[in-house]
């Protein structure tokens, strides 16, 4: 190799960018195979964007839920790694100048790295590891590419260079790509499928016959599990070993204990139907799933640790630190409230909050349904505040009565004749007493109701209409099993739930 | 907004109501102590949005809040329309015809929306004439829409059905549209949860 150190050499631009780029690629794969030993959630980007989450506005992180769905966190994810890109080849263009202080910005971006790293809710030292081991191994590959590159723009090292860049993507390659396998290696995935849910000693009873009405395009009554709304703040699944899973309940209680995944699976767990909705659901929206779930009575457990006088809310802490504040009445007045570790006939899948989760009839999830639950503190309201009662939603969050309009759909062309009219409706733990619609704002008629195993499901409705040519607008609304009427009044998701009678306008031609 | 004010609040009149229990009837309880969420944050930076909005209106759009581009890529389409003050008069419009939940639950719309100085070109007698017949107005509402997110490259020399069963037509490249060759965009590009909405200056008619 030809040596010319011409102080006066200079990469060009585009070389310095590309230098930067690579070696932010570098630093990102090695941290991210380091992370898949140490602990798939310190990868730097996982780490960051964590930490982003949780600082991130209220309505900025509803719109990414809303807007994306369940791509928000990938969204996330790219945004996070393009601005990444944009930086590292800023600090190859400054490299082109001033070599140290390029090196030394990437040590600094190392360092917010390793500092969100660190101060996840559920990190331990080690977490740091990966992104110092990345960054090292990035200012390494940064220093070496712009020597080369340097000699590059002379024509007389352009191989070096190459090679150089080569290995570069080689090892950032090698890196995210191998750190994903591992981590992928290293998921729970098996070890649920290794896991035997016992039979529950208070089996369901079967759905009653017609709880389907099966009217194509009608919501089933019973949700997939594959096809279930997810709602949470977790970026990466938490991967949480069953052998390894404890819970543990404390607080003001007269004997806290814990109780270990097989441990809960010796008891007699009981199996329920009930719908959960997501407090972001709108008039009309989509986050509603109705499932059949096993587990064991939350308010038994809490019964055998004895809940002091004072105590009003259990506040649950899911293993990536997010919380969930929920009334202990609502615990403890009979309702189907469980510590569940099944769902629809099978081990919880991995996103619904493997090994283990709560589950309260008609409370929205941010207030009830805590995932990879581990941590139940009986307590305070005045004393403990749960993650999104920390950002303004209400404390208090029982579920609205709610008719939805699944048929027909929202600006539908329809051909004269009889249409069928049909969605779903909740009210959970009140349950659905009447259905009503009305076309053109005439008089209301009564749906057709199928049947419902209990008042903590949602219930189908039908009703056949005489379409006459013309543009026309369905309303629908819901009475409970109080004969409480749904509420008319519009109101947003934001701070305790939707309100309001959907309607929606079709053309007859 | 003081949460813990407000939360102290909605403690109390959700324990004096009893909340957690069922059908404990009036929900207004609650709502009526509701604030909004705070919007204070500025424009996000690092947008996911694919492309970005452009026109000469676009730059009246506050730069934050629920009327801003990001706050309108967070709700719905008639939802985000009703933060925006220019587009008041289309709002009252499809509050009118009863369009904003089918607007709100289509999954994937491009919108027209005319804004308030394309409605005041209408003369006032004709346009309250419009509001008061259902019918009329419906028809005139969902010829502004078409289906589908039709991104702007979609719009260089168009043609779309529109939901009122009209065609309507779109010529134009790069930041500058005409459609139907009567209106201009003047904001075309912006995201909602469900729709793109591309802001004109003129009200389209049926033809």
């Amino acid at each position: 190799m030809t040596v010319m150190r011409d102080e006066g050499t200079r990469p060009g631009p585009l070389i310095a960018a590309l230098s930067g780029v690579l070696a932010g690629a570098v630093a990102l794969g090695v941290a991210e195979l380091a992370a898949a030993l140490v602990r798939p959630q310190a990868a730097p980007l996982i780490a960051v964007g964590g930490a982003g989450i949780d600082r991130t506005p209220e309505w900025l992180k509803d719109f990414a839920i809303r807007t994306f769905g369940t791509h928000d966190k990938q969204v996330l994810l790219g945004g996070l790694l393009a601005g990444a890109i944009v930086l590292a080849a800023l600090l190859g263009l400054l490299g082109r100048f001033r070599r140290v202080p390029a090196a030394a910005g990437l040590a600094l971006f190392g360092l917010v790295g390793a500092i969100a790293a660190l101060t996840r809710p559920d990190a331990g030292p080690a977490d740091a590891l990966p992104t110092v081991i990345g960054t090292v191994a990035g200012i390494a590959a940064l220093l070496l590419l712009l020597r080369h590159g340097a000699e590059e723009s002379d024509g007389t090292g352009r191989r070096a260079f190459l090679a150089t860049a080569g290995g570069a993507v080689a090892v950032a390659a090698v890196g995210g790509i191998g750190g994903r396998l591992l981590a992928g290696r290293k998921s729970v995935g098996r070890l649920r499928a290794d896991v035997r849910l016992p039979a529950p000693a208070k089996p369901a009873p079967p759905l009653p016959a017609g709880a389907d009405l099966r009217v194509p395009g009608l919501t089933p009554f019973t949700t997939a599990n594959s096809g279930f709304y997810r709602v949470d703040t977790a970026l990466v699944l938490p991967q949480v070993d069953p052998a390894a899973w404890t819970l543990r309940v404390h607080g003001l209680v007269d004997r806290p204990f814990e109780i270990t995944f097989d441990e809960l699976l010796r008891r007699p767990l009981e199996e329920h139907d009930i719908t959960l909705t997501c407090v972001s659901n709108e008039v009309g929206g989509p986050y509603a799933g109705e499932a059949r779930w096993l587990g064991f009575p939350l308010a038994a457990l809490l019964r055998e640790a004895g809940v002091r006088a004072g105590a009003d809310q259990v506040f649950s802490r899911s293993t990536d630190g997010f919380t969930v504040s929920t009334p202990i009445e609502a615990v403890l007045d009979g309702r189907a409230a469980l510590l569940a570790v099944g769902m629809n006939g099978e081990p919880l899948p991995v996103a619904h909050g493997f090994p283990a989760r709560l589950v309260v009839p008609g409370l929205y999830g941010y207030v009830s349904a805590t995932k990879w639950v581990t941590d139940l503190k009986i307590s305070r309201f005045a004393d403990d505040r749960a993650y999104w009662t920390k950002r303004d939603w209400a404390d208090h969050a029982p579920i609205k009565t709610m008719a939805r309009i699944d048929l027909p759909r929202a600006f539908a062309e329809l051909k004269p004749g009889r249409v069928p009219v049909a969605g779903v409706a909740w009210a959970q733990h009140c349950g659905i007493s009447a259905v009503q619609v009305r076309i053109d704002g005439g008089a209301w008629r009564d749906a057709k109701l199928a049947p419902v195993p209990n008042t903590d499901t949602w219930r189908q409705w039908f009703l056949e209409w005489d379409a006459a040519p013309g543009s026309h607008r369905i309303e629908a609304r819901a009475v409970d099993g109080t004969g409480a009427l749904q509420v008319e009044k519009r109101a947003d998701p934001f701070p305790d739930g939707a309100s309001g009678w959907q309607s929606t306008v079709v053309t007859v031609r | 907004m003081n949460a813990r004010i407000i939360g102290t609040a909605a403690l109390t009149a959700g324990l004096a109501f009893g909340l957690v229990g069922c059908g404990s009837g009036d929900d207004k309880t609650s709502n009526a102590v509701a604030g909004k969420a705070s919007s204070a944050a500025s424009s996000m930076s690092g947008s996911p949005a694919a492309s970005q909005p452009f026109g000469p209106a676009c730059s009246s759009v506050p730069s934050s809040g629920k009327g801003s581009f990001a706050g309108m890529a967070e709700d719905p389409v008639a939802t985000a329309a009703s933060n925006n003050p220019a587009l008041s008069t289309l709002v009252t419009a499809v509050k009118k015809a009863g369009l904003v939940d089918t607007l709100n639950s289509a999954p994937a719309l491009t919108v027209f929306a005319p804004t308030n100085d394309a409605f005041a070109k209408i003369p006032k007698k004709t346009l309250d004439a419009v509001l008061a017949d259902k019918k009329k107005l419906t028809d005139i509402l969902t010829y502004h829409v078409v289906p589908g997110k039709q991104a702007p490259a979609a719009l260089d020399n168009g043609s779309f059905k529109s939901l009122q069963g009209g065609t309507v037509t779109t010529m134009g490249s790069g930041t500058s549209y005409k459609v139907n060759d009567t209106a201009n965009v003047v904001c075309g590009n912006v995201q909602t949860r469900n729709a793109t909405v591309y802001i004109i200056d003129t009200v389209l008619m049926p033809k």
